[in-house]
């Protein structure tokens, strides 16, 4: 009775945990430029999203990732919904590869988060210079999806790790 | 072919239109809503303000308390930095001290003649307004270098006021919130900053390039070029926005872009603020007035004094005058008197040897006449054994009117 109650507890708290990285990832933004390594920068939030987007699709509620969209516009004082629209572009890109996936592979899943945030990013680029005349320096931007792109790999093992090993649930 | 588009089609309706079974909304429709929220933001609707405010309210002081272990991580990481390179920045402050030093008496004298010369040109701003500020968040997106201050319009922050760490500048504020406010770093590729370059007062516009650096724009290249030696970028005052003399960065001599354009190093690391001083620079009128004015009495006051003291003086001469004349009449008589008195010294002296004379000579008679008389009661004669005529003996015994009676 313990066990099953313990487990009961761990599935509850494994179905909060993502959602909470993502608000904390939105609010503080960690992306290591302190370390003061040049044009390194990534998305995490990108890379949350599409991974619990498309291997633990009820972790995620479409209406916390649209608020949480808001809070990072705030907080990266970008105009409001913007980012909100491209999280929820790549919860649909997730969402599509969940129902043509037949036999799940992680170079399939990573190579279409490339096509996925650079699809997102150019809406972004797109949408932020030419509607609302911000400047933005594009290499920088660039830098920014190859290193989430490359460091997708590493979190998606991190991720599982933590699905299977820790909380011991399976994937969708 | 047909059904690889029917796949397609069905996959897609299924990930965008499909509610499963936890989502309250469609993905779609929460697409739908962005947008709509794009759109109505970029018109400035009032309700969308409305909730953007009401979210960076909420959103930066959660911001500030969820950032605290990310913070505490950064933190160590500088402090274990420091530590490493500590024995190496003493020596190299030690010095710079030692330069700075003696740069410094210099520096102030040249800053009073600054001010003065200023002055004289009605180009003398002062700071009116100093609140200083904790930086909230430091989160330095690609897109926007930014930080968010723990003081807003509550504390009288005003859009376009400067922010500074220590006398270095760092940037303006462009966003001004009730209990919070937004500065845009130099940093940031939007940011445009007129500056001056020294030596040589170049004007300048100085770009963010969204790094750790900027970039300067607008500028002749032969009159930079033409300039050797370290240059120093300042702000230069036009616009009125920030006052002139602020210290930004200086030139990078090795690092020149391909377009020729000059990279600008901050003195500041922008990731590491975490106080600053908002400010904002007017010609305080007032303060000129009153000091005008101060100085104005502080002249009358003075012309009244050196009046005073020229009539002062002009009775001190007159009293002088008279007093030389009564001093040289005073000494003419003086002299005149001194004559008198050695006349008269002589005088006495010559009465003195009149009177010893004539004492003597009456001395002589009243002995005379006493000798007469009592001459033989002390005369020596062969029947007495008197005294000599002459003798002294005789002479007292004259005097005496005779011989002792016993």
């Amino acid at each position: 009775m313990t066990r099953f109650s313990n487990y009961n507890f761990k599935q509850y708290l494994s179905s909060y945990i993502p959602i909470i990285l993502l608000f904390i990832s939105v609010l503080n933004e960690f992306d290591f430029n302190y370390l003061g390594i040049k044009y390194f920068s990534f998305n995490f939030s990108y890379i949350l999203i599409f991974y619990y987007s498309l291997k633990k699709s009820k972790s995620f509620g479409y209406g916390l990732i649209f608020i949480a969209g808001l809070f990072n516009d705030v907080v990266v004082s970008m105009p409001l919904g913007i980012s909100s629209l491209i999280y929820l572009l790549i919860c649909g890109f997730a969402a599509y590869l969940r129902n043509i996936t037949l036999r799940p592979s992680l170079i399939k899943d990573w190579i279409f988060f490339l096509i996925t945030i650079s699809v997102a990013n150019s809406l972004l680029y797109t949408i932020l210079v030419f509607n609302f005349s911000f400047k933005i320096d594009y290499f920088y931007f660039v830098a920014n999806t190859i290193f989430t792109f490359l460091l997708y790999f590493g979190f998606s093992y991190v991720f599982y790790f933590y699905e299977n090993e820790i909380i011991g649930t399976s994937n969708d | 072919m047909e059904t690889s588009r029917d796949d397609f089609i069905i996959a897609i309706r299924s990930a965008f239109l499909k509610k499963e079974n936890k989502q309250r909304f469609s993905l779609l429709g929460l697409i739908l809503f962005s947008v709509i929220f794009l759109i109505l933001g970029n018109f400035n609707f009032k309700a969308i303000d409305y909730l953007k405010t009401g979210i960076k309210e909420i959103v930066y002081r959660s911001s500030f308390i969820v950032s605290t272990p990310e913070n505490f991580i950064r933190n160590s990481f500088f402090t274990v930095n420091e530590h490493f390179n500590h024995y190496e920045d003493y020596l190299k402050l030690k010095n710079e001290l030692d330069d700075l030093k003696s740069k410094d008496l210099s520096r102030t004298i040249i800053n009073l003649e600054n001010i003065k010369l200023k002055k004289l040109i009605d180009d003398y701003f002062i700071t009116s307004n100093e609140i200083f500020a904790k930086v909230l968040i430091d989160k330095q997106s690609p897109f926007l270098r930014s930080v968010v201050l723990n003081k807003g319009s509550k504390n009288n922050i005003k859009l376009g006021m400067a922010v500074l760490d220590g006398i270095h500048l760092v940037g303006k504020v462009v966003e001004v919130n009730y209990l919070t406010s937004r500065v845009l770093l130099l940093s940031d590729i939007n940011a445009k900053i007129p500056v001056s370059l020294e030596p040589g007062d170049i004007q300048a516009i100085m770009s963010g390039t969204g790094k750790q650096n900027g970039i300067l724009q607008y500028t002749k290249n032969d009159n930079l070029e033409k300039k050797t030696g370290e240059k120093l970028v300042y702000t230069s005052g036009a616009g009125g926005l920030f006052k002139s003399g602020i210290p930004i960065g200086k030139i990078n001599e090795e690092k020149i872009l391909a377009n020729n354009e000059k990279i600008v190093d901050f003195y500041i690391d922008f990731s590491q603020l975490k106080y600053v001083k908002v400010i904002s620079f007017s010609k305080e009128k007032s303060f000129i007035e009153e000091s005008v004015e101060e100085e104005i009495k502080s002249l009358n006051i003075q012309i009244a004094e050196m009046k005073m003291a020229k009539e002062t003086i002009k009775v001190l001469l007159e009293e002088k005058k008279i007093t030389k004349e009564t001093r040289i009449k005073i000494e003419a008589e003086n002299i005149s008197l001194k004559n008198k008195i050695i006349n008269l010294q002589n005088t006495a002296l010559i009465a003195k040897k009149i009177i010893k004379k004539n004492e003597t000579r009456r001395k002589e008679l009243e002995f005379l006449e006493l000798n007469i008389l009592h001459g033989r009661k002390c005369k020596k004669t062969i029947f007495n054994k008197l005294y000599t005529v002459g003798s002294q003996e005789y002479k007292a015994c004259i005097l005496r009117k005779g011989l002792k009676k016993n």
